[in-house]
């Protein structure tokens, strides 16, 4: 019985994998783990299918950053400016 | 309705990657971006008492940008002395119809995809506005600066299995969020 402890996880560790996977953190073992728990499990399914499009969209956005030195430099022009007025 | 308030010492930290992408888009250079939304924020802190609290403190600043950006092409534009737009038409040939060559080429799909990507990375954008503040910084770090999970877990002093349960809950709240117009 040793097997179903190892191979078979609950939703909350597939979607643990599953978020890994969206960072290509995830082993071949979680890997494989997750796909088993979907074959099953329809609230997974569709949480991965949605985690995997998200991935997409994230990417395909291309959306960019303000650096933290950015951020920065604008908080103290802000900060110069009040004091000012 | 809630009259909207304003908070210039939130600003950076609440706006500026909203603002930042907003620019990028239409300057296509970092520099300029920057110095255009600093000239924004400033402006901002000048009119702040005209604020009427009707519209978010986000479209308002988004009202002053457009304006700094619209004002930057017409400066670089007087000082070229004339005007950007050239139309070349051979008026010898009488190949082609004058009206559909300046119409867009379809086949050019350049121009389409810059805007919808730019509508989507708004709507992302606009989505991660529903996260709390850490989450979305975490969010971002992890995601789209793709930084190492050790790092932003030294940076923010969690856990790994903390940082992925963070991850999750962004995930599962962006995922929502963009269901209707994207998935």
């Amino acid at each position: 019985m040793s097997y179903k402890k190892t191979l078979l996880i609950d939703c909350s560790e597939a979607a643990f994998c599953c978020d890994k996977a969206q960072y290509k953190e995830a082993s071949v073992t979680e890997k494989l783990k997750m796909l088993l728990h979907i074959i099953y499990c329809k609230k997974c399914k569709k949480y991965s299918k949605n985690n995997v499009r998200l991935t997409e969209l994230i990417e395909q956005s291309a959306i960019k950053t303000c650096t933290e030195e950015e951020k920065k430099a604008w908080k103290t022009k802000i900060e110069k400016e009040s004091a000012n007025q | 309705m809630s009259i909207n308030k304003i908070d210039p010492n939130k600003w950076v930290d609440k706006y500026s990657d909203y603002l930042f992408n907003f620019t990028i888009v239409r300057v296509n250079d970092r520099e300029l971006a920057n110095d255009l939304i600093s000239e924004t924020f400033l402006a901002g802190l000048k009119s702040m008492k005209n604020f009427k609290g009707e519209a978010t403190e986000r479209t308002w600043l988004i009202s002053i940008l457009k304006r700094k950006i619209i004002d930057h092409y017409r400066k670089s534009n007087s000082k070229k002395g004339k005007a950007e737009i050239k139309i070349h038409y051979n008026e010898d040939s009488n190949e082609g119809d004058w009206l559909e060559e300046n119409a867009p080429d379809l086949l050019d799909k350049t121009a389409e995809d810059v805007m919808e990507n730019e509508e989507l990375g708004i709507a992302i954008l606009d989505c991660m506005q529903q996260l709390t503040e850490k989450q979305a910084k975490i969010f971002k770090m992890k995601t789209i600066d793709g930084f190492e999970t050790e790092a932003i877990c030294n940076e923010f002093n969690i856990t790994p299995s903390n940082l992925w349960v963070i991850i999750h809950r962004a995930r599962t709240s962006l995922a929502q969020c963009l269901e209707k117009n994207w998935f």
